[in-house]
């Protein structure tokens, strides 16, 4: 019988088994015994400076690597203050194990010193929880773990560690090698005949969409997507977890749709006679008001995840299974009927009417000024990065931008706490992409707002010396929420004002990072350029045009078709034109 | 309207946790909720109140939860023609007696704190008259859909 040993030396055995390469953490009471095994586990640890930058960490890398992220927490505040992360993973299907540290098995439920009920919390932030009452548990557990995040529709799942587990000794048994959690668990409920009738609808149809979410990314069938797009010439649009499925410079590429949607995308939709919805789940911010949405349309649903066909929008036909396996029957089916398809010349006028609407409202904002704009340091970003760079971003107008002006070439690039819309995301999930692409460009672009609540991981990078490339879009406020108090609510300004905040390039130098602060549109290129060029961490602070808004927009309750293409022409009311004077 | 759903759970009670907390977000309202603890897992057999449009999605929700092993759900239907039968009684209580009585093919399938499930052939031999059941507290349901390929399963089809 071999000798026993502890529960934390047993976890990390399983973890190892898991091929887990880095996880991210913070220390603390409840998980020394932990800590201690780690001091000699071979096993890489990133110490953050808050707990849920080691959840937003553990999401980055996951989103790029498309392996689970691991980080690691004390008990109590240390688990509380991970359920945002936890809950941004949730939204947006990202596996992650999160081992949160627990007191001791006889306290739990005695309101223990940082105790809390972790289980209770994370059950809605979490697709599955479980709690080690043993040491004996602890293989078993984290197996089906990691089997949990990666298999159907991804997820977050969280392990909560009691100490007395950790520090009990038992002789383990884990489980099988041939029982390999890394191949995620494949799901199907469609039969052959609903792939004939999809394709039937297709070939049918002469204004077809695609509509792509993260789905297609999480499950890996961005190839089976563009050959069913360029053997049907049906053009794509993405959500904004979508980016990156689909090459930006294809030509048959429309860009993200929905609240900021482009005017030609989403005047696609409401044209469309067929919307073929793959890993995408009708979100609000897609849909707009839901019966203005997509009317003239038959739907085709692809999704793993049951509960999410006419959740929102009826669909006419539901597939649900596997993006890649779905896409890849289709295709099949498609290609033996090709040959009788004769559609091609109203397919080429659809896509003439879509180039048309492009024409007519292109994405645009003012090249001509001299203020530094957001739109143009996100294209300076976009044309000088590699074709391979991760870009990490916040929420907010700069998430937007970025969405709107930044081509991506390859999935797993685009990182964004997209369904929750968690600020403070970027900077943090950067730092994990970068983690597990340590020679690939990793920008995280940020507003000053989202930056101040995580800007405190500036000491890891620093640390570490991860070279986060970090591009601030600085608008000395709130900016989307200053956008819809002026467009929404008649220009009642009420607290976006973030004019009192440190001097950001000082601040990085004061952790030992490069810091520029750029003013003025000549130096943004430079600047971008600077960044870019070397192998260590940097921090780039752009004073943007503050006055700068996101258009298109679709106005809260609107549908698509009543969206707000372009800001509307100025005429300065007198107040306005003092204001000038005065502050020039 | 109203559904009734059995539910079985692996043998962990955060999983019966989350789905109470399911329930409480996807608004569905509970009548009644009986559950049973055996070594395999957790059973529970619910009466709610819950939109038709909306039934599905729970359904889906529900069968697509870590930790949940079989889902179904049944329709109320007024009529006699229906196959399953709630009574608010446990096995041996007067009411389930009588239903046995009535219905001699009839298969107890799930039974706790006073609350009993009836799984009743179809054609149980001699038609009975509203008027011997009206009298019982009895909720009659048509199966709708079910997790379990195995089982009668009339109006859905079997889904694993």
């Amino acid at each position: 019988m071999e000798n026993p040993v502890t529960g934390s030396e047993i976890l990390l055995e399983s973890l190892r088994r898991e091929k887990v390469e880095v996880v991210f953490g913070l220390p603390g009471g409840a998980v020394l015994p932990l800590y201690d095994a780690l001091y000699s586990a071979g096993i890489r640890h990133l110490l953050v400076r808050h707990e849920q930058a080691a959840g937003f960490a553990a999401d980055g890398y996951a989103r790029v690597t498309g392996k689970p992220g691991v980080c690691l927490v004390t008990s109590g505040p240390g688990a509380t203050n991970l359920m945002t992360a936890l809950t941004s993973s949730l939204m947006d299907s990202i596996p992650v194990v999160a081992l949160t540290g627990q007191v001791p098995a006889s306290l739990i439920g005695k309101d223990g010193f940082q105790e809390a009920d972790t289980i209770g919390i994370s059950l809605p932030a979490t697709k599955q929880s479980f709690q080690a009452r043993a040491a004996a548990e602890i293989p078993a557990i984290i197996h089906r773990a990691f089997q949990a995040a990666i298999s159907g529709r991804p997820g977050p799942v969280l392990v909560d560690l009691p100490k007395s587990v950790l520090m009990e000794k038992t002789t383990p048994r884990y489980p099988a090698e041939h029982d390999d959690s890394r191949h995620p668990l494949r799901h199907q409920e469609w039969r052959d005949e609903d792939i004939d009738r999809a394709a039937e609808m297709i070939l049918k149809s002469r204004q077809a969409l695609l509509y792509v979410g993260g789905g297609v990314i999480h499950a890996e069938a961005w190839r089976e997507l563009r050959e069913l797009a360029e053997l049907t010439e049906i053009p794509v649009t993405t959500t904004l977890m979508g980016l990156g499925a689909f090459p930006s410079s294809h030509p048959l590429s429309l860009g993200m749709l929905g609240m900021h949607g482009s005017y030609a995308t989403n005047r696609a939709v409401c044209e469309s006679d067929l919307l073929i919805a793959v890993g995408a789940r009708f979100d609000d911010r897609v849909t707009g008001r839901l019966n203005g949405f997509a009317t003239k349309a038959k739907k085709i649903h692809i999704d793993v995840d049951p509960s999410e066909i006419n959740k929102n929008v009826p669909a006419d036909l539901a597939l649900v299974g596997d993006a890649r396996e779905t896409l890849s029957a289709l295709v099949a089916a498609l290609r033996k009927r090709i040959s009788g398809y004769s559609e091609n010349t109203q397919r080429q006028a659809w896509l003439a009417s879509i180039e048309e609407w492009r024409n007519e409202h292109p994405l645009n904002y003012d090249k001509s000024a001299p203020n530094v704009k957001p739109e143009y340091v996100i294209e300076m970003l976009s044309r000088y990065a590699d074709e391979d760079a991760i870009v990490a971003v916040d929420v907010g107008q700069h998430q937007m931008w970025a969405a709107q002006f930044y081509d991506f070439y390859q999935p797993r690039t685009w990182l964004s706490s997209s369904g929750l819309g968690a600020m403070g995301y970027g900077f943090p999930a950067a730092m994990g992409a970068q983690l597990a692409f340590p020679d690939r460009q990793v920008i995280a672009i940020v507003g000053d707002g989202g930056f101040q609540m995580t800007l405190n991981d500036l000491a890891t990078i620093a640390q570490y010396r991860v070279p986060v490339k970090i591009a601030i879009l600085n608008n000395r406020a709130l900016g989307m929420v200053r956008q819809w108090q002026e467009i929404f609510f008649e220009k009642r300004y009420c607290d976006i004002d973030l004019n009192f905040a440190p001097d950001f390039a000082k601040l990085a130098e004061s952790y030992g990072i490069r810091g520029v602060r750029v003013e003025h549109r000549d130096g943004v290129k430079d600047a971008v350029r600077d960044m870019l060029s070397d192998r260590e961490p940097c921090l780039v602070d752009f004073w943007v045009d503050p006055a700068e808004n996101v258009y298109p927009i679709v106005p809260p309750g609107a549908s698509l078709a009543e969206m707000i293409v372009e800001p509307p022409r100025v005429v300065l009311e007198e107040e306005e034109v003092l204001d000038d004077l005065w502050a020039v | 309207m109203k559904w009734l759903f059995t539910i079985e759970t692996e043998n962990d009670l955060i999983v019966v946790c989350r789905l109470m907390n399911i329930f409480r977000r996807k608004g569905i309202r509970l009548l009644t909720l009986a559950m049973a603890s055996a070594p395999e897992g957790y059973k529970l057999i619910v009466v709610a109140e819950a939109p038709e449009a909306d039934i599905e999605h729970h359904y889906n929700f529900l069968r697509r939860t870590e930790g949940v092993q079989h889902v179904a759900y049944y329709r109320h239907e007024p009529s006699h023609s229906t196959s399953f039968v709630f009574i608010d009684g446990e096995p041996g209580s007067l009411d389930a007696e009588r239903w046995q009585e009535l219905f001699p093919g009839a298969k107890l399938i799930f039974a706790s704190h006073g609350k009993a499930l009836f799984e009743t052939p179809s054609h149980p031999g001699p038609r009975v008259a509203s008027s011997e059941t009206d009298q019982y507290k009895f909720l009659r349901f048509a199966r709708v859909r079910t997790t379990r390929s195995s089982e009668a399963n009339p109006a859905g089809a079997a889904l694993q």
